[in-house]
């Protein structure tokens, strides 16, 4: 009999040594370990956390298996050294002789170097007794823990520690929870699950410092949050355990290099599980081991096998939680998704296609079909002619009419299937109504209330009307915002208000959007709903703007930009003039008086940006956001301070205009003027906002336009006094921000909801200090010159080319 | 072995009978049950039936809620001679929903020796807080105490744990020190494992029953929980056994991963079968088609809206 010594009693070793015994096996086996016991199924430590299991139910190997095995152990002893020349193990309590060497020494969690991580009370979830430990803190009452990191150990030790009573919070850094497994519309879905359970999750949170007074007291964040803490576990990944390789000049190179037969670079020391890695992969799931498992098991008994990657799959322990995810569902060219959600049951499905072959699949609520998508990634199955129906699952393959076409999949739907979730319908409800009359989704909605909810089971309504009246269907109706919704602009907006929706990834699952992530037609618009409706709690996202928006500047036919500082009412200073002649000399700049009393410097390229803001800053200047969907300019004549026909001061009440409406962001550009007299210099009557002063005090009047439409303003009030210009104004700009339709300029907004009840709105006292209210709440996050912000390092080097293509490259 | 688990079925079990009522217009009739010893007292239930509002298994169908008897005398229960005379002391109705429709009251008994120790509990949310609504404790007073006095979180604890998943949840070791939350009277008291299932009702309130188990006087030795949700298994009707432990046969879930060791089966197929099949709770009394050594088996539907969601089991 040959001599097998293995180091490490973890579930890959425990693995091989089945495979070992399945057979008459050569061997006489002795196994160390350095945690004082034998193998158990540690991935199955988070239910004996959260109680679900007991540790005696995961138990792998007893004491009995190793006694019929006739398995030496040695557990509770660590391997110190392994001495190739002669050919033993060091172990603590001695040397043992082999002939065959198994690595197994797994991996070890890493911990992050924090001020604090070694205090008593931090542990890491890798074995028995952080798992004992966590159970020990959460058996005070009343105790909290802070779980660091959101993959699948932290949350399942998270919803194990809230199942256990303790109050829990989740700190994760990136954006959303388990990233590598999960999309972000998924990773929105988890959130809320655990959310629902009591556990507190904070994405994009950086941990500064644990603190405590000889222990874990409390979690300092980054930006200044304190989390107080009973115990703190940091999940945030494991490094491969293998040192004790390294140390015997075994070739390693992020762990110990196997081949595909897990033979190490000594042919007699094979090793297997989280401490190899394996032509430049390292591994943390099971799946894989158990291959690997199998493969030393035969290389061992002389049968050959080889270890081959494959695709893995996903499942988080949580009860109640049901997510799949398998393959790579990164987005990137000639990729396609494949999408469906069901908000009602808080659906997610996607499905990534590239060369017709299934890729990448995320299920979120409904796993059912997991295993079948996993079979048809793993063997590359052609999906071509499934594509229409892939994402309905194998009932919807292999014949019948149903397989073939959506309608008559709609068509083979029982009576008694829900068509609308949120208001409880039924198909054959829907059939009899359209059967006594309802032949529009319109008079549906009115007396079935099917798809008058959320209004995503709008297409499977209208499918319904067309399978049941045929050709006598017209759809119609509003028109959607875009391809990835059947929901109107209109729409969009009052279900981001009612059910307080405060992130794309919200849109896009609650109103069960076709696509991953909108586009390019939808995105824009819906960040500016977000921003407009969320201002303190929803982030402008720069990739959901045009490229002037996210450049903060004009693109001009020849690629070079424009850059039009701000001028407050028309009025500039030498000083001014001075920097920006400086300024139009240094990068080469074609100057150009506009319309808007301002002046524009056209032809500087793209990563002189920063610097000519810096410049211009440096003079006192701002954007004039000649490229928002904003304010642009207040264009006003010189008054009373320099003409003789002047009623009122308008320059200095179309600068107080300007400093207070400038940076916010509208539904679209928005010009405004004001005269000093009804000889209208300022063309205040072809504006958005046109104020012309008179001798009694300001005539308002908005919905102009000198642009592919001529209107002449519509009067929305007299009002006596500046300050109620200003008041008038600000409300109906906020009114226009609340209500409008993006891109919509506020004439087009105004005759869909005619001026009457814009006047009805704003002449209500109560309503128009409100709506400034609100509009002031925005304005303490965007009333700000975005120039400053990206004129200096690091927002700055995002202007600079990502290559110097133009060199060539060295010899 | 057989003989020595109808021991405890008999006698030292903490459930001593479950029976079931089913809805007929506006009468419950009864739809089949075990009764241990207590033949007397199943000969009385086989010639009875109740009216909405009449005897336990009535007014839980009328107030559309479980409800806990901890004594026969001077209650609604009409029963309560035979019931006395079998020595059944307690019992426990627990009305089955399906959305607004009633599909059965399944009643279960317990004795009243001075050294049974289990719990059957029945929380309520008021507050965002689960509150205890009614329990029996039969010997644990300690326990019984000590659950008046506690509240459950979204999330925490056994009952908080059933409300946030909205699945039955099966917990080991409750007594162990540092286990569950009211693990130091649990573990005093010899309780060891916990069963909790939602308790959907028409009138949308949360509710979550709690069954507690002690080694020595178990409610039962084998505890099941099985998924029949169509996101679990997929449009053909069938239910996948997700969880379970079984003195006898040990851990009772899948072992491999991805799961293809999942035990499941279809309608009809066995007495978990008979719940797909039938949508209704199903007793076995005399041991047919149950796993060897045990002889009776209460297998609960739990529905979520219309749809039968899980099964959860129990056997001794």
């Amino acid at each position: 009999m040959q001599k097998l010594v293995v180091i490490g009693a973890g579930m890959a070793s425990g693995r091989v040594l089945e495979h070992l015994f399945e057979a008459e096996a050569p061997y006489e086996v002795t196994l160390f370990n350095a945690e004082p016991r034998g193998n158990y199924n540690r991935i199955m430590l988070s239910p004996v956390l959260s109680g679900e299991k007991s540790f005696a139910e995961i138990v792998t190997h007893g004491d009995a298996w190793y006694d019929e095995h006739a398995v030496t152990c040695r557990f509770g002893e660590k391997v110190t050294a392994i001495d190739r020349a002669r050919k033993v193990v060091v172990g603590e309590n001695g040397a043992v002789p082999y002939d065959k060497l198994l690595i197994a020494t797994g991996s070890a969690p890493f911990i992050i170097p924090l001020p604090g991580h070694d205090l008593p009370g931090v542990v890491a979830y890798r074995d028995l007794e952080d798992t004992n430990a966590m159970i020990e803190a959460s058996a005070k009452p009343g105790s909290r823990a802070v779980v660091i990191g959101g993959g699948l150990l932290g949350l399942e030790a998270a919803a194990g520690l809230r199942l256990r009573g303790m109050d829990v919070t989740v700190l994760h850094l990136m954006g959303h929870l388990m990233e590598r497994q999960l999309d972000e519309a998924a990773g929105y879905l988890l959130k809320q699950d655990l959310e629902k359970r009591g556990i507190d999750v904070m994405l994009n949170a950086s941990t500064k410092a644990i603190e405590g007074d000889g222990k874990v007291e409390r979690v300092v964040l980054e930006d200044g949050t304190v989390l107080e803490a009973d115990i703190v576990c940091m999940a945030v990944g494991i490094r491969p355990a293998g040192q004790i390789g390294a140390d015997a000049g075994l070739e390693c190179g992020k762990a110990i290099k196997v081949d595909a037969h897990m033979r190490t670079s000594d042919p007699d020391i094979f090793a297997v599980g989280e401490c190899v890695e394996f032509d430049g992969n390292l591994f943390g799931l099971v799946a894989p081991l158990y291959d690997q498992a199998r493969v030393v098991a035969k290389t061992l008994r002389g049968e050959d096998d080889v270890f081959t990657m494959r695709e893995l799959s996903t499942k988080l322990k949580v009860t109640g939680c049901d997510l799949f995810s398998a393959g790579d569902f990164a987005q990137g060219e000639g990729r396609e998704d494949i999408v469906f959600r069901d908000p009602a049951r808080g659906i997610y499905k996607r499905l990534v296609i590239e060369d017709d072959r299934l890729v990448g699949a995320v299920l979120y609520g409904d796993t059912a079909d997991g295993n079948w998508f996993f079979g048809l990634i793993k063997d590359e199955t052609c999906i071509e002619e499934m594509r229409d129906t892939l994402i309905y699952g194998p009932a919807f393959q292999g014949g019948g009419a149903a397989g073939q076409d959506p309608l008559a999949a709609v068509a083979a739907l029982p009576p008694e299937a829900e068509i609308c979730g949120c208001n409880g319908i039924c198909k054959n409800q829907i059939v009899d109504a359209i059967g006594a009359g309802a032949n529009t989704l319109e008079t549906l909605r009115a007396q079935t209330k099917a798809s008058a909810s959320c209004g995503t089971c709008t297409g499977l309504v209208e499918q319904l009307l067309a399978v049941t009246l045929g050709d006598s269907f017209e759809t119609g109706g509003a028109k959607p915002v875009c391809g990835c919704t059947e929901l109107t602009h209109e729409d969009v907006r009052r279900l981001i208000k009612a059910r307080a929706l405060r992130s794309q990834t919200a849109v896009w699952q609650e109103l069960g959007w076709l696509t991953v992530n909108g586009c390019p037609s939808c995105r824009p618009a819906i960040n500016f709903y977000l921003l407009a409706e969320w201002p303190l709690d929803y982030q402008d996202d720069a990739q959901s703007r045009f490229v002037n928006e996210r450049n903060h500047a004009n693109i001009q036919k020849d690629g070079t930009y424009s850059v039009m500082p701000r001028m407050w009412g028309g009025m500039t200073s030498a000083d001014e003039l001075l920097a920006i002649a400086t300024a139009a000399k240094k990068y080469d700049a074609a100057v150009k008086v506009t319309g808007g009393q301002r002046i524009d410097l056209l032809g500087i390229e793209k990563d002189d940006l920063p610097a000519i803001w810096a410049d211009l800053n440096a003079a006192g200047m701002v954007s004039g956001h000649a490229y928002s969907k904003g304010l642009r300019t207040v264009k006003t004549c010189v008054g009373t301070d320099w003409c003789r026909f002047g009623t009122q001061d308008s320059t200095g009440l179309g600068i107080k205009l300007e400093k207070k409406l400038w940076g916010s962001w509208t539904p679209h550009k928005v010009k405004m003027g004001v005269s000093g007299c009804p000889r209208n210099c300022a063309e205040a009557t072809c504006k958005d906002v046109g104020v012309i002063c008179v001798d009694s005090g300001y005539q308002i009047g908005v919905a102009g336009a000198a642009g592919m439409d001529l209107r002449e303003t519509k009067r929305l009030v007299d009002v006596a006094t500046e300050d109620e210009v200003i008041e008038w104004t600000t409300a109906f700009v906020q009114l226009y921000r609340e209500n409008a339709k993006y891109l919509d300029r506020p004439y087009k907004w105004v005759d869909k909801v005619g001026l009457d009840w814009v006047k009805d709105v704003l002449s209500d006292p109560a309503e128009r200090a409100a709506l400034n209210e609100r509009f002031e709440i925005s304005q303490s996050v965007y009333r700000k010159d975005p120039w400053a912000e990206r004129a200096t390092e690091p927002e700055a080097r995002k202007f600079q080319p990502l290559a110097d293509l133009t060199m060539e490259p060295a010899e | 072995m057989q003989e020595s688990n109808q021991a405890i079925a008999d006698d030292r079990s903490f459930i001593r009978a479950a029976e079931l009522w089913l809805p007929e217009g506006e009468t419950l009739k009864p739809g089949g049950g075990h009764y241990g010893n207590a033949g007397g007292f199943a000969d009385v239930t086989a010639r009875t039936a109740f009216a909405k509002g009449e005897g336990l298994p009535g007014k839980a169908w009328e107030q559309r809620r479980a409800l806990v008897l901890d004594r026969f005398n001077g209650s609604c229960f009409i029963r309560h001679e035979a019931a006395e005379t079998a020595g059944l002391t307690c019992a426990v109705a627990l009305p089955i929903f399906a959305d607004q429709v009633l599909k059965a009251i399944l009643v279960v008994f317990c004795g009243g020796d001075a050294d049974h120790v289990g719990a059957i509990e029945v929380w309520e949310e008021r507050d965002g807080l689960l509150h205890l609504d009614d329990g029996y404790y039969g010997a644990s007073t300690d326990f019984a105490q000590a659950s008046k006095d506690v509240t459950f979180a979204r999330g925490q604890g056994l009952p908080g744990g059933v409300w946030s998943a909205r699945t039955p949840i099966l917990m080991r070791d409750i007594g162990a020190s540092q286990g569950f939350v009211r693990s130091d009277s649990a573990g005093r008291t010899g309780l060891k494992t916990g069963l909790g299932i939602p308790l959907p009702s028409p009138d949308g309130k949360v509710r979550v029953a709690t069954f507690l188990s002690a080694p020595n006087t178990p409610l039962a030795s084998r505890f099941e929980i099985w998924d029949a949700r169509e996101e679990r298994v997929g449009s053909q009707r069938r239910a996948v056994r997700i969880d379970g432990i079984c003195e006898r046969e040990g851990p009772l879930w899948p072992k491999l991963n991805p799961p293809i060791d999942i035990l499941g089966v279809h309608p009809w197929q066995g007495p978990i079968g008979q719940v797909l099949g039938t949508g209704l709770p199903h007793v076995v009394g005399n041991g047919v088609a149950l796993p060897a050594g045990y002889r009776s088996m209460v297998a609960v539907p739990i529905y979520r809206g219309e749809t039968l969601a899980f099964i959860t089991a129990w056997y001794l």
